[in-house]
């Protein structure tokens, strides 16, 4: 079977403007596949070609093994689309939300309702049906919206930004959402700001300027993008002897984080007890050192200055 | 139940309607949800009726009249180039008496002046000599102006002819006024048919202009566009509830010109149906291309506003006769649906006009609605992608 969204040099050229340069990805069936970049750098012109709502200029796209070129029609019956700017209609109550997506997707009569039904359950809105939509809490409106976009039951699903402006809880009870649905075999192609969240993403992109500069597992990234070790170290009288310990070998990066010290250090010279020992004889007391896990925000940083300076 | 596999054109069709239904459902909820959408459509009309029900008096010129001049004298001549003379009157055609009514049928005149046989020689006897003046009531403004400036007129030619001693006796001629369709001359009665046009083409086109343009401002016109509905079932699915609240607006502002104003209905409902629904297909089209155009509801309700509003209250008749305007005018009134819905409506409705006479009216509308139509789900089309 083939996969269940493939980009292969998709490009779209805006006038002189490239928002997408030959972009090429494959995405597996039940994957969740996170798209990250700053504004700008071409998440919702990719997810607006893969839908069918802008043509390529350059390359070729399937998704559900539709070309959205050729078959925009097929593509649109076998996708889900959360826009960023979000549009569910405020003045209807819940209940007509859901059935004006569904049959705008074919669903009627016996089979609308109990599909609606099932929804409301699954993302926890059984009883609000006859609300106004408008007056849900944000968080319940995002979840009302993936709802909508699932009432045809669709193999694969975008979301872009689906969770800009919602509470950190609510934030975590979406995405409980969105991995309940990856597991029961459901595509998801989401971009997001919050890296934090993209650690939930099975695999990641990230698009520069247009490009797609890497691409790979969130471990993977982060081996490949800050191979560095990350040590913290906490104690007394840090910053006197953070000028002395920047001269010690092997010391990359020396950033103050809180009270304590985020240090990036050579892996084959240092590890948390050497940082330990060098920061002592810098001038600081009672140092505890520890290993710390480098976070995609660490990663994003490093792809972004890379490309920056021309290329890692 | 559907098959598994349909996949003919009876199908197609069908899920194609499903999907234009549900448009039409999600709109009406809107509606039926927002009480100032119904209030613009419902009440405001029937408010601005009844301000407006009662006339508005203004000055004429060039009202168009026939002269039958049964006399053939020096003095019938005469009175003929003085009621030509540059000013409110201009005498179109010299014809026989019979002739005078056909003429306002087709609209070459708003009135006819008929100087019967002996004209003059009663003016010289000093004789009280009914001159008739024959009025197109319909238009109370035109015929009050016509018979004040007739009167005016023949009076003065009088004096001319008899001399100062004339105006001392009564008026030696008698001026007959013969109202031939609005026998009461209220302009009331006459200006409903305007009023209907005017505010059925302001509610058509910023309803529409709103709701679709909302569409665009909220975002949900990408999720629409996302989604298998196509482009025009967007359109027709959107356009449909206001088709019908268009209607109710239209049937309930002839009903209260009826019960208020005691409208007459002397042709066929039918036709009045017509008129309005061609019409009303016009302001909606009309409405689709403001919100296209301008994707923006703050936007759209001006230009929206000001389109409808603009032309179907100057340039449609409804105060200001189409035919006293300079050429320019009348050639963009021909554009104008108001103006054909005033003209056809007024025919219908007080003078019991059939089919054969309100055709061109029909026409014109549906011209007008099939253009604006096709440019908006052009531009609609070329939007998106």
């Amino acid at each position: 079977m083939s996969a269940a969204i493939e980009a292969r040099e998709l490009t779209r050229r805006f006038g002189a403007f490239t928002a997408v340069d030959r972009v090429s990805f494959e995405v597996e069936r039940g994957e969740i596949f996170g798209y990250l970049g700053a504004n700008g750098a071409g998440k919702s012109t990719t997810i607006r070609m893969l839908i069918g709502l802008v043509a390529p200029s350059a390359g070729a796209a399937t998704v559900a093994g539709h070309d959205v070129a050729t078959a925009r029609e097929a593509v649109k019956a076998s996708i889900g689309y959360m826009s960023q700017k979000f549009s569910l209609y405020l003045d209807l109550p819940v209940i007509e939300n859901l059935a004006f997506f569904g049959a705008a997707y074919g669903l009627e009569g016996k089979a609308l309702r109990r599909r609606a039904a099932e929804l409301l359950e699954r993302v926890g809105l059984a009883g609000s049906e006859d609300q106004t939509t408008g007056d849900l809490p944000g968080g319940l409106r995002q979840r009302l919206a993936l709802a909508s976009a699932l009432m045809h039951a669709p193999p694969v699903v975008f979301l872009d930004e689906p969770t800009a402006g919602v509470d950190p809880v609510a934030r975590r009870a979406f995405w409980d959402l969105i991995r309940e649905l990856a597991a029961a075999g459901t595509t998801v192609f989401v971009t997001t700001h919050y890296l934090d969240e993209a650690e939930y993403c099975r695999r990641i992109g990230l698009m520069v300027d247009g490009r797609l500069v890497a691409l790979d597992t969130p471990a993977g990234l982060k081996r490949t993008w800050v191979p560095d070790r990350v040590v913290v170290a906490r104690g007394s009288r840090l910053g006197a002897a953070e000028r002395a310990f920047r001269a010690t070998p092997g010391v990359r990066a020396v950033a103050p984080f809180g009270a304590a010290l985020h240090v990036r250090v050579d892996p084959a010279a240092l590890d948390a007890a050497g940082v330990a020992a060098a920061l002592a004889r810098a001038g600081a007391v009672d140092v505890h050192a520890e290993d710390a896990a480098p976070s995609l925000e660490d990663v994003f940083l490093a792809v972004v200055g890379a490309d920056g300076r021309g290329g890692a | 139940m559907t098959g598994p596999a349909e996949r003919g054109a009876g199908a197609r069709l069908r899920r194609s309607l499903v999907r234009i239904g549900a448009m039409a459902a999600k709109e009406a909820i809107h509606v039926r949800r927002d009480p100032r959408t119904l209030g613009l459509a419902l009440v405001m009309p029937v408010a601005m009726l009844f301000l407006f029900g009662y006339g508005v008096s203004m000055d004429l010129e060039h009202l168009p009249v026939s002269f039958a001049d049964l006399d053939r004298s020096d003095a019938s001549r005469a009175l003929a180039r003085a009621l030509d003379a540059p000013g409110e009157l201009d005498v179109v055609a010299r014809q026989g008496a019979q002739e005078a009514e056909a003429l306002f049928r087709g609209g070459l005149a708003v009135g006819a002046v008929v100087v019967p046989e002996g004209y003059s020689k009663d003016l010289a006897a000093g004789r009280r000599t009914p001159v008739q003046l024959l009025v197109d009531g319909a238009d109370a403004l035109v015929a009050n102006q016509l018979v004040a400036k007739v009167q005016a007129t023949v009076r003065a030619e009088t004096v001319r002819l008899a001399g100062p001693d004339a105006a001392r006796l009564a008026p030696p001629i008698q001026v007959k006024v013969w109202t031939l369709y609005n026998p009461e001359a209220r302009s009331a009665v006459f200006m409903v048919p305007g009023l209907s046009a005017w505010l059925l083409a302001i509610t058509a086109v910023m309803l529409t202009a709103l709701a679709i343009a909302g569409e665009w401002e909220r975002g949900s016109m990408e999720q629409l566009f996302a989604t298998p509905v196509g482009r025009f079932e967007i359109v027709a699915g959107k356009l449909l509830p206001y088709l019908v609240l268009g209607l109710l607006t239209y049937q309930l502002v002839l009903a209260f010109g009826m019960v208020a104003f005691e409208l007459p209905v002397r042709g066929s409902l039918v036709l009045v149906a017509l008129l309005g629904l061609v019409f009303l297909a016009g302001m909606l089209g009309q409405g689709l291309l403001v919100s296209v155009l301008t994707r923006n509801q703050l936007v759209a309700t001006q230009a929206g506003a000001l389109s409808a509003m603009l032309p179907s209250i100057l340039l449609s008749g409804m105060i200001f006769p189409v035919e006293n305007m300079p050429r320019v005018l009348q050639a963009v009134a021909a554009i104008v649906p108001a103006k054909y819905l005033v003209h056809g409506l007024r025919g219908v409705l007080l003078k019991g006009n059939g089919l054969a006479e309100i055709w061109p009216d029909l026409l014109g509308m549906a011209l007008f609605a099939a253009a604006v139509l096709a440019i908006a789900t052009a531009r609609f089309r070329r939007r998106i992608a």
